[in-house]
């Protein structure tokens, strides 16, 4: 078992450069889950730590000792594949054991250790079939098998339940979850899906463009989302966002809403920021009864009857949409009027910058 | 119900189904007959006989082939066309390295593929004819090289020791060029990530090749195998173009023997070229069984 730690990694593709500078600290034991659009980075930085990719700079550490220019296989971790890339030529027992085939074991231990990991996972009854024979969930189980017959310190999953379908992705999410437990190995996870990384994450890891953008635990990131792009990036459906500006009064800031409304929040932290600012309030927070400290009045665009809630897309008179979740039994229809109630504690401001300044934590 | 509907449907409509596929099958399976089936039990038939191609065919029974079992030069050809078929298999290591080498993405990669592919694309006739010059004496720059090396010129073509070897080596550079194709293929179905995979397991090298790559490379190789064997069984080209099988016949293979009994100059004894042509299809027809036996046993398993 071991921590894995990066200082100011980088990576380039020629002039290009992928990874702009990360530090980051994962501890022993922790499931540490990177998210972030397509695009962002966090696949290659997990191939960074598999040493699939070179580290142009910076420095990698698992377990306190330095891994920026060792091999893959020799860096006690293993890796899950998206395509989970099972050797189809083999059974799924020779599969499983060929990591340690490699390594020179002997073939009595190869068996013992296939054999637990297959009951683990509940492959006992598959072991002589090939890849080709097994179902999407067989052949991820056979992937993760692979992987935890090597006893590795850390265990790297690359978007491992995207082929899957829905129902089966909800099931090996839990069985990830517990396999999390019982090994207490340290975990990274790379998904672009929000809900696995909420469910599973001990700690959860927010890229944009090569950058960490932010750290920190499921809630706290719900809750406390530090700037623009993890508040829009973190829930569904995603964050309202309100241009406006705000007036320092009294204890507190007055918020200027569409249509000539006010909001009283409380005073940031630092300094009142100048200029335009944004407003962040999410959909379910929102009401579509009215009740809050401000309301709203707008128009119902598009209204999706989920059963367990109801989602409304509604449009102001200056064109600004906002999303509502509301009850399910909610009876509005599209073209109705709505009268959206905002709660003062559920608000965030965003500066200029798109930094937040002020978070509306309902936790408190 | 109207009687149109009661009728019975028409011939057509009732067989359509079973039909079909014969009638798409039909042209094939006439080209097939007109131009391999019959000409085969023809040519069975005619090594049976005396016959010069324009005069009376006399049938002679199994002469034929009592006369070929006592003729130096086909024991000439037969152990020639086994040399072939064991070295013309070294064009498939060759090729799988030659795919493996250029199986990489770098700029104008695929200019280098299509310029290794080029020895396949030009004529057997050419290959011949570079590989003739290459070993000429005096010009030739294999002829140079030997020199420069040895101090002494060996004329290839000419010598009964080297020229079937030489032959063949000129052979084995377009077979080399279709292995490598055949292999580049495959590679190309291979998941990258499988291999990045066997290196998280730690197999590199040697090792990565024997245990992932070439196993799922089987079925290249198996085509490989299929193509070189019947390409070096039915070797004529390069033989006719560079040495017509000389000197004194020590280049001689089944299928030019046949032809330069059959067809050429030195007479036009059809049953004899037929009873040559016999031989060579019996011993093909071992291969071809052996390799059908498993393409089917592959499919059921499939």
């Amino acid at each position: 078992m071991a921590d894995v730690t990066l200082k100011g990694v980088t990576k380039q593709f020629g002039a290009h450069a992928v990874i702009k500078g990360v530090d980051l600290s994962v501890a022993d034991g922790e499931f540490c889950v990177f998210v972030g659009p397509s695009g962002c980075g966090k696949s290659t930085l997990l191939r960074m730590i598999a040493g699939l990719e070179d580290i142009s700079g910076g420095t990698l550490s698992i377990g306190g000792r330095d891994m920026t220019n060792v091999g893959p296989s020799e860096r006690g971790v293993a890796m899950v594949f998206q395509s989970y890339a099972l050797y189809p030529h083999m059974t799924v027992r020779d599969n499983i054991g060929f990591g340690l085939k490699m390594t020179g074991h002997a073939k009595a231990d190869i068996d013992a250790r296939v054999a637990e990991a297959a009951r683990m996972l509940q492959l006992d009854a598959l072991l002589e079939r090939k890849p080709g024979q097994l179902s999407g969930g067989q052949r991820q189980r056979v992937a993760i098998g692979r992987a935890i017959v090597r006893k590795p310190e850390v265990f790297l999953f690359d978007e491992p339940l995207s082929n899957l379908d829905a129902a089966l992705r909800v099931q090996m999410r839990i069985e990830l979850s517990h396999l999390h437990a019982d090994l207490k190995a340290t975990m990274i996870y790379v998904t672009h899906d929000q809900v696995e990384a909420m469910t599973m994450a001990d700690k959860i890891v927010v890229l944009s463009a090569g950058r960490i953008e932010q750290v920190g635990s499921p809630l706290d990131l719900y809750h406390r989302p530090d700037n623009l792009f993890v508040a829009g990036f973190i829930g569904s459906p995603k964050m309202n966002f309100i241009k406006t500006r705000t007036t320092a009064a009294g204890a507190g800031v007055t918020v200027t809403l569409p249509g000539g409304g006010t909001l009283s929040l409380p005073a940031p932290a630092g300094d009142l920021p100048k200029g335009e600012v944004t407003l962040g309030v999410r959909p379910e927070h929102l009401s579509a009864t009215g009740e809050g400290d401000a309301t709203l009045t707008g128009t119902v665009r598009v209204a999706e009857h989920l059963g367990s809630e109801t989602l409304y897309f509604a449009a102001l008179p200056d064109g600004t949409e906002l999303s509502v979740k509301a009850d399910g039994l909610s009876g509005l229809r599209v073209g109705d009027a709505i009268t959206i109630g905002i709660p003062a504690s559920a608000c965030h401001l965003f500066d200029g910058e798109g930094k937040a300044v002020l978070n509306g934590d309902l936790r408190r | 119900m109207t009687a149109t509907a009661a009728r019975a449907p028409g011939f057509w409509r009732r067989n359509q189904q079973r039909l079909t596929p014969w009638l798409f099958m039909a042209p094939g399976l006439l080209m097939f007959a007109i131009y391999v089936l019959i000409p085969i039990f023809e040519s069975i038939a005619i090594s049976f006989y005396d016959w010069d191609g324009l005069g009376e065919k006399v049938f002679i029974g199994l002469s034929n082939y009592v006369e070929l079992m006592d003729d130096d030069t086909f024991y000439v050809a037969l152990k020639n066309n086994v040399l072939w078929l064991v070295l013309y298999l070294l064009a498939i290591p060759a090729g799988l390295a030659v795919a493996l080498f250029l199986n990489q993405t770098v700029t104008g990669i695929r200019l280098y593929k299509s310029l290794f592919f080029f020895p396949f694309v030009i004529s057997q006739v050419v290959v011949g004819l570079i590989f003739t010059w290459f070993y000429a004496p005096d010009f030739g720059l294999f002829s140079a090289l030997l020199k420069s090396l040895t101090g002494q010129e060996i004329a290839i073509l000419a010598d009964e020791r080297y020229v079937t070897y030489g032959i063949i080596l000129a052979g084995l550079w377009p077979q080399t060029a279709y292995c490598m194709i055949l292999y580049l293929t495959g590679l190309n179905n291979i998941n990258p990530e499988q291999v990045e995979a066997a290196r998280m397991d730690g197999a590199k090298g040697l090792k990565l090749l024997w245990y992932v790559i070439l196993p799922q490379l089987a079925p290249a190789t198996f085509i490989a195998l299929v193509v070189t064997v019947i390409g070096s069984l039915r070797s004529f080209d390069l033989v006719s173009i560079m040495t017509s099988g000389g000197p004194y016949g020590s280049s001689q293979v089944l299928s030019y023997f046949m032809y330069e009994q059959a067809l050429s100059e030195y007479g036009f004894r059809m049953g004899y070229g037929a009873a040559i042509a016999v031989v060579l299809f019996l011993i093909m027809m071992v291969f071809i069984s052996v390799f059908i036996v498993r393409m089917l046993s592959q499919e059921r398993n499939a």
